[in-house]
Formats: structure tokens, sequence, C-alpha cells
């Protein structure tokens, strides 16, 4: 099929004159900006264009779905979408039925969608109005598809009996006779016959197969007691519907109507109507005189309205399968063949029952892809896609069919700032590349706060995507780090479970402390618990603040032993030995012992490994001292203690 | 059960919802904030029962546009609202009729930009709480603001009042308040002390779990309930401190309100992003008659008692499950609102209050 291209000019002095280049930024956007095209070739000299003022545009597409109008659809539509796929993950028995109910409930949402724009239409004075009359036109198509989908490929009709549906999809789409019939009747009932319509509503009606509303407008004409008006009435009385309940075979059906029809005939050939016209043109039409159809054709607005009509009096048995061929006659009898909208086409292919062609056909219309992936959806749910499958000569499989417009449907959501959970709900139920897209998506989406990232972890976390919420994480700590967040940011680096770059994170506090003495988000600290885990360099931290945490309230003893614990850890940072050593001091010198030998011999042993710092030129003979004099108190303390 | 819900498709993701009161009637005006759009809104509908009373409509009659996402919304009153957004600004909205009959939302005092980080980027204002004129804010710059509605300066700052992000803050006293971080530490500020310090601190477990919501009882302020991430209800005795007295694992996912109801303190209601609506109740008429507690029970609080009591809970869906989650529920006697991520609003009649 040849698609139309359309050519959009970027309004770009430099983009003239250098060449376009174009990326796609996340999602639904492309980025278009001046580009000139290097090559290896080409010779190295200084670029004619600059300096110059670059501009990038952005281009999207416009997504009638965004508007707000529209955005009830798409939510509430989602709801019922989501049903039908709990139905078919539950196995229910009669699926069929529930099936058929769900479908009623998506007709339901494009109706309220449709009062909901028309009432805007009507209130709207702006040119806004027009843009509504065009999603009107597009959704009323929906509709009339979607209910013809419902009846032939969703519906379980018995027998296939399908004429019965069929006139009320008519009768739904084309209520014109409904209504002036029931303004006729509820109107003035003396002299009806003289309201303009009149004859035009009861042959309306009697091509909509509504026998009781035409008896009932003729009983109500001035004239109807005479002779023909009561034939007339019995002869409609008479005429026998076909109903696969009534316990009448279709043969049997066959034999009555032929019976009524060559009685009706006679009765026209008696010229027992002539005498009003208009009643001969009915009876004429209900035993399908060539020359009175052609007389009333031109009244029918579409082809499929007279397709109903004629077969009510014509075909009343007519099975689903054989509707092409009659919706084909019509249209060469009505002559619109040249004339074909895109939504005869749409209709033509599904009364031939070739879904393949719906589909293809609906794609076109310009509803970005709402109607195709939920109609697709629940054909192939309904089963009707299998044919697909069994065809050796199509390269479809029906569940990848469904699933590509799953995708590209939810990949549209997923690039509006609101509606991106709905999205992702489509994307859940692509089962072969689903999960893969959302991977990709779900980074790409933007993070603004703190709740919406929540949000969008915890729609990670349901789907076991653990390096997306780490690098989401870890994409907030960084932001935290430039706001000078500190805490908050070691907070999320916690949450990413990222070893390396808690550390990371972790030294930030440790090299604040060597430059500022101070330890910074002391609450932070105190609370850590067992999440220091995760890397070596918080454990460091952690123990380090209870070593401050125990000497600040006077507990030498327990700090001393924290102290040494870290010196003998191998955690310790390389910049941090000064500082470590440094702590040492005011427990060397205090004046009950604090340190025992054994702890004095550690400390010196790492004094003498770390003896090459130069940071701790200037302290190195002082710790000595401190250790040489703790040492000899705290031998003679334990000698004394062994006596 | 279900034919007393109405759901309105509104085209935008509703954060938060709440009753206008009407000091004399049963109320029939909400305001609604949005989050997540382009344009922001708040709105202030109206709805009125329908002859038969099957189908109930509400209609919006007056828009507000409002910069960055509405984070929490109050009523002070009839005509007074406080309303907080993502740029950590707090605004107090007055709705007035006019003498053409219309209604008019406008802006009383705007305190702006009072939550910013440290390199003056804005942050988000996560909460506040209101004792009469006094308004208390929290920030995820792990600020708290104190405001008085009479008064357009900020009456104090407590700048580092927290090194992680504030979720959730709540008035105890008058002079008190408590807030809970994305860390699940709660801590207890006294508004009188000067300094960042807390008066008291304590964990909501010790998985690191964030705090997502607070609540307290109507009767008894010392006892707070606060949600968390993981969808588990808490229930602590503040006089007691420190260890939650009761612990109820509720929804699948992250509570986003609790409210209990104002007139009968022995329930409460819930709602979580899993799209649950939860009305808990404790005092429920058993088989025999009588009520699950006996009067020497009820005279002790109920959400207090611990393991003898978890089973005497009983907990009602109001609503079948949503897909999406629910953002906000407010109640007005036996009507309950929420507004959820599904751009639908839900108005649920005749709720039974066991009275």
């Amino acid at each position: 099929m040849e698609v139309p291209c359309k050519t959009f000019v970027i309004p770009n002095e430099l983009c003239r004159r250098a060449g376009l280049a174009g990326v796609w930024a996340p999602l639904n956007e492309v980025a278009v900006f001046p580009s000139h095209l290097v090559k290896a070739h080409n010779p190295d000299a200084p670029s004619p264009y600059g300096p110059s003022n670059a501009s990038v545009y952005k281009v999207r597409q416009q997504v009638i779905l965004f508007e707000p109008i529209l955005r009830k659809l798409v939510n509430e539509a989602n709801g019922t979408f989501l049903s039908v796929q709990e139905l078919i993950s539950n196995n229910v028995l009669d699926s069929k039925v529930e099936l058929q109910k769900l479908s009623c409930q998506y007709r339901s949402i494009i109706r309220a969608c449709l009062e909901n724009l028309q009432d805007e239409a009507m209130r709207d004075k702006t040119n806004y109005k027009e843009e509504l009359q065009n999603y009107i036109t597009i959704f009323y198509s929906v509709e009339c598809v979607w209910h013809l989908c419902e009846i032939l490929f969703v519906e379980n009709i018995p027998g296939g009996v399908v004429l019965p549906h069929l006139l009320e999809w008519i009768r739904f789409h084309f209520p014109k006779y409904e209504r002036k019939a029931a303004t006729l009747l509820a109107g003035d009932l003396v002299g009806i016959e003289t309201h303009p319509d009149y004859w035009q509503t009861v042959i309306g009606s009697l091509m909509q197969g509504r026998i009781e509303v035409v008896r009932a407008l003729l009983r109500l004409h001035s004239a109807g007691d005479s002779k023909p008006f009561k034939l007339v009435d019995q002869a409609l009385k008479a005429m026998p519907t076909y109903n696969i309940y009534s316990g009448v075979s279709a043969t049997e059906f066959n034999l009555k109507w032929k019976h009524w029809l060559v009685d009706t005939q006679s009765k026209i050939d008696a010229k027992l109507f002539i005498s009003e016209k208009h009643l001969h043109l009915m009876m004429r039409l209900s035993v399908g005189e060539e020359t009175a159809w052609n007389e009333v054709q031109s009244h029918c607005e579409a082809w499929y309205e007279l397709l109903a009509a004629w077969l009510v009096f014509t075909e009343p048995t007519v099975k689903s399968f054989e509707l092409g061929q009659f919706a084909r006659r019509c249209i060469a009898r009505m002559n619109v063949g040249l004339r074909m909208r895109h939504l005869d086409y749409v209709l033509l292919a599904a009364m031939e029952a070739d879904i393949i062609q719906v589909i293809k056909e609906i794609q076109q219309m310009s509803e970005n892809g709402w109607f195709v992936s939920h109609l697709t959806d629940l054909l192939y749910h309904a089963g009707r896609l299998v044919v697909l499958d069994n065809n050796p000569e199509s390269h479809l499989v029906g569940s990848r069919l469904r699933e590509c417009f799953l995708l590209d449907y939810g990949t549209l959501l997923m690039g509006h700032t609101s509606l991106w959970q709905v999205g992702l709900s489509y994307l859940d139920h692509c089962p072969t590349e689903g999960l893969k897209t959302i991977e990709l998506l779900l980074p790409r989406l933007p993070l603004k706060s703190e709740a919406r990232t929540q949000k969008i972890i915890r729609e990670a976390h349901k789907r076991d995507l653990p390096q997306i919420i780490q690098s989401i994480c870890k994409i907030q700590a960084m932001n935290s780090l430039k706001r000078g967040h500190l805490g908050n940011a070691l907070t999320w680096g916690i949450k990413s479970q990222d070893g390396t770059f808690t550390s990371l994170l972790a030294d930030k506090f440790l090299r604040e402390y060597c430059k500022n003495g101070k330890l910074l988000n002391i609450d932070l600290l105190d609370s850590l618990g067992s999440s220091m885990l995760i890397s070596d360099r918080l454990i460091f931290l952690g123990k380090y603040f209870e070593f401050h945490k125990e000497y600040r309230s006077r507990n030498y003893k327990e700090s001393a032993n924290l102290l040494i614990s870290l010196l003998s850890s191998k955690l310790t940072p390389k910049y941090f030995w000064a500082t470590l050593l440094d702590d040492t001091i005011p427990l060397l010198e205090c004046n009950e012992l604090i340190m025992s030998s054994l702890d004095t011999f550690t400390l010196l042993h790492c004094l003498q490994e770390k003896s090459d710092l130069p940071e701790l030129q200037d302290k190195i003979e002082l710790i000595r001292l401190g250790a040489a004099r703790n040492l000899s108190r705290a031998l003679m303390y334990e000698a004394q203690l062994v006596k | 059960m279900v034919q007393n819900v109405h759901g309105t498709f509104i085209s935008e993701k509703i954060n938060k919802i709440r009753w206008r009161p009407d000091p004399f009637n049963d109320s029939h005006s909400f305001i609604t904030g949005s989050w997540d759009n382009d344009q922001n809104n708040i709105k202030l509908w109206n709805f009125e029962k329908g002859e038969d009373d099957a189908d109930i409509y509400p209609f919006v009659i007056q828009n507000y546009e409002f910069e960055g996402d509405v984070t929490e919304a109050k009523f002070i009153n009839s005509d007074y609202c406080v309303v907080s957004s993502s740029l950590g600004s707090v605004y107090y909205l007055k709705i007035t009729n006019t003498l053409t009959g219309d209604v008019q939302i406008t802006n009383e005092k705007l305190w702006s930009n009072i939550h910013k980080f440290k390199n003056q980027d804005p942050s988000l204002c996560t909460s506040f709480t209101v004792y009469e004129n006094d308004v208390v804010t929290a920030g995820e710059d792990g600020r708290v603001n104190v405001l008085n509605l009479q008064n357009k300066d900020v009456l104090r700052t407590i700048e580092e009042a927290d090194s992680c992000s504030l979720n959730c803050i709540t008035f105890v006293k008058h002079s008190e308040v408590l807030t809970g971080n994305s860390r699940g530490q709660m801590k207890i500020f006294d508004l009188r002390v000067k300094g960042n310090q807390p008066t008291n601190s304590f964990m909501l477990s010790g998985d690191q779990i964030a705090a997502t919501c607070l609540a307290y009882h109507p009767n008894q302020r010392h006892m707070v309930v606060a949600g968390d991430e993981d969808g588990s209800l808490t229930v602590w005795d503040l006089r007691q401190n420190s260890f939650p007295v009761n612990l109820l694992s509720a929804h699948s996912e992250s509570v986003s309100e609790i409210q209990f109801h104002p007139d009968h303190p022995d329930q409460m209601f819930s709602c979580s992003f899993s799209g649950e609506l939860w009305h808990w109740i404790t005092n429920k008429p058993g088989s025999h008659g009588g009520k699950l507690l006996n009067v020497s029970e009820m005279e002790s609080n109920s959400w207090l008692s611990t393991e003898s009591i978890k089973n005497k809970f009983e907990v009602f869906m109001l609503m079948p499950k949503l897909h999406k989650a629910i953002n906000s529920i407010d109640l007005s006697r036996d009507r309950v609102l929420c507004g959820c991520d599904n751009e639908a609003i839900y108005l649920i009649n005749k709720v039974n209050i066991y009275s």
C-alpha cells in the first residue's frame, strides 16, 4: 500500500544551508538540528557555517488521544482491556459470552465519548469546534465498525442467522426514522398523513423491518379504514419472520415465505393497492420488485442501509458467510463503487469476513491506534485470528499481530507525561517483547519528583527489573548530591544496593570530616542498622561514627575498642589513616588507662606500616611518644594483674 | 455494594481530593488537585443528586491553574484551604461567591519556594499539617517550615531537620510535630525548642522502609498510625514511644493515605497504590448480638491493643480493586471520595458506619 508522505519545513536558515539531521529523543519526539555531513575524504577545513547559533527543534506527532476530552476514553478503555486479559487468564468456561459483554462495554465507552464530544462541540464557539467535529467523525466510524465486527466476529449467533442483529445495527446507526416515527406518534394524531415526512417515515420504517411501527402509523392514517389500508395491514401482519428459536426449520420457513410472496404478488397483480400509490410501492417493495427498489434506493444514505432492507424482504434467512456477495450486489446497485469512503471499505471487508483486510483498513483511521489495538486484541481472544496461523500463504501470526499493535499503542502512551502508567499495562500483555520494551522505556521516563520516582521504582519492582531500580536510585543519588543533599544521596545509594557506588558516597562523608572535622547527617549515620553492610566504606563510616558517639558519651573503653578494631580492620581508606591515628592521642593520654598493651602494640604496628605517609610526619613523633607512655603504664598494670 | 460507587473520568491524575466542609448540611462540593500533568489544576466540583437518586454527576464549577503538582490540600474551613506544590510553595486559597453568583478561587497568600535545596533548586513540599491557624510543612529538602495563616513570613525554619527527604508530618500537640522520612525514621520536634535537634526519634522498622503517611486518633492524639511503602500500618502510643504497639500488614503496596472517621474513631479508612480502598472496623457487632469488644475493653483504645485484638479487626473493601494507584481519600459522614491514577474520581455513598 502506498503511504502518502508529508513534508514539514523547519523554519531555520542554518538548517536550510547546512542540511538536517535528526535523532530520536526519548519516546515520541525527534530532535532535529542543522548538521553537515563530514566524510573521511572531505578536506579538513574550517566549517563554513560557524560560528552561528544552532537551534534544536523538537518535532512530534500530534496525538489526538492526548486531548483531555479523549483521555477519558484512553483511561476507561484501559480498565476494560485489563478485564479482558483477566478473563482470558482465568480460563472461564463461557468466555465467549463474557467477551461479548466486554465488547459492549468498549462500545459504551465509545458512545460516552461521542456524546461528550457532541456536547462539547455544541458548546464550543471557537476554532476548536472543527477539531471536535473531526473527532466525532472518526469515533462515529469506530463505533460503526466495532458494532458490525462484534456482530460478525465476537457474538455467537446461533445458526449464523445474522439478519436480526444486522437490523439492530442499522437501526442504531440510522435512527432518524425511529425518531420521526416517535415524534409523529407523540404529536397531533388527526390528519397525520399531512405531515410532510409521513410517507417517508412509513417506508423508512418498513425498510428497517419495523413492521409494528409501520402498522401503527398506517392505522392512524385518516383513510386507515379503507380497503387498501386494511389489506396492507393484513399482509404485513401475516408476513412471516424467521426466528431460530421459533421451532420452525429454515425449509419450512421458506415454504411459508414463498407462500406469502405468491399471495401478496397476486394481490398486487389484482391492482388492489393501485389507488394508493405509497401502499402500492410498499407492497411491491416487500415482494422484492426490482423497479420498486430502484425507486427507493436513493433515499438510502449508505449501501449498507439498503443491504439490510433488501435482505429483510429477499433473503430473510441469510447466513453471515453469505453477506459479502449481497454487499457487493448492493454496492453495484447503488452505483457507489467509485465513491466508496474509507468506512465503506472497512464494512465491506468485515462482511466478506476478511479480518486481515479489516485490520489493515482500520489502521488508517487516525485515532493513533486505539481502535486497532483494542479490536485486534478482542478478536484474538475471540479466536478469530487463528485463521492467520493456519494460512500458509500469509506471513502473519495472530498472536504476533496483536502484540505488535499493543506494543505500538503502549509505547505511544509511555511518551505522555501522565499516561505512562496506562501504557505500561498494555506492554505487560505483550508476551514476547513487552518486558524488553519496558526495560528500555522505564529508565527513560523523566523522574521529576521523589513521589513520581517511587511510583516508577514500584513499577520496575513489580516486573522484577532490579537493574533498572538500581540505575534509577543511582540517578536520584547523583541528583541529591548535586543539590548538596548528601544525606539523601546516601539513602538513595543504600537503596540502589550498589556497593561501589555507596562507597563513593561514604567517601564524601569521610573526606568532609578530614577537611572540616565535622561528621554530617548524624541522624542518618546513627540509624544505619544492617543497611551499612552493603559496602566496606559504609561499614567503616558507620563504625567510625559509633566511635565518636562513644567517645562523646565518655565511654572511653568502648571507643578505644572500636578504634582498635578499625585500625586492624583493613577497611581504612588511605587518606583517613592520619585522622584515625590522630584520634588515638587523647585516648593514649587519658588520665586512666584505656588501651591495653595489646591494643598499643596493634597501634604501633599500624603506625610503623603507615610511617611513610606525608601528612602523618608532623604527628608521628607525638603518637609514638603517647604510645610508649601508654605502653609502659599498661605493661605495669597488666603485670600487677597477673600477680 | 458496587451500585453505590460512582466513578467519573476526568482526564487528569488526582493526587489529592478533599470535601469542602459544609457546617450545616451534607457537603456536596469538593476539590481535586492533579499531578503529573503538563498543566496541573485545582478544581472545585459540585454534584447534585438526580431526582431518582440513581446517578450522580459531579461537574466542575471552578478551575484554578496550579503551578507544579498538587502535593497536599487541606480545608481550614468551608471557604479557605491550604495547598502545597511540588515546587516548594504553599498557597492559601479562598473560595468566594461573587455577587453575580459565580464562584471564584483566589490566592490569599503565597509562601513561595519555602522548600529548596542548597543549590536553590526547588524542592517538593511533601506534606503539611494544620492546627488552627498554624501550618507546619515538610519537604524533600529535609526542612520543616512553620507558618501562620495570618502572617506572610515564614515564622521559623528548621534547616536540616532531616538529612533525607521528609515524607509526612503531623501535629501531635500544639507545640509538637511528628515527621516521617524516606528511611522510616520518625522524629518529634518541639517547636518551642531552638536548634534542629528532635526531642525524640525512633524507627518505623529495622529495614529502612519509608513512611508514606501519618494519621492520629481523633480523640487520643498520642496514638499515631503510619503507613509505609510496603503497605503496612504501624501504630504507636507516643506516651510509651520508641516501640510500635501494633503492626498490621495490610496492603500489598505503598499506603497512600489513612483517615480515621472523626465521629467514630473505631473506624478507619486506608488506600494504597495497589488500588485498594479499605474500611477498618473494630467494633462490628458479633454474631452473638453484642459487640466484639466488651465495655471494659472499649475504654482502652482498641487500636493500641496488641496480639489478642488482631483478629478482631474487620476489613471491608469498599470498591473492587482498581488497576491503578489510589492516591487520596476523604470522607464526610458516610460518603467516601477517592482520587486515582486512572484519571478517575470515585464517590462511594452510604458506607456502612457501625456505630
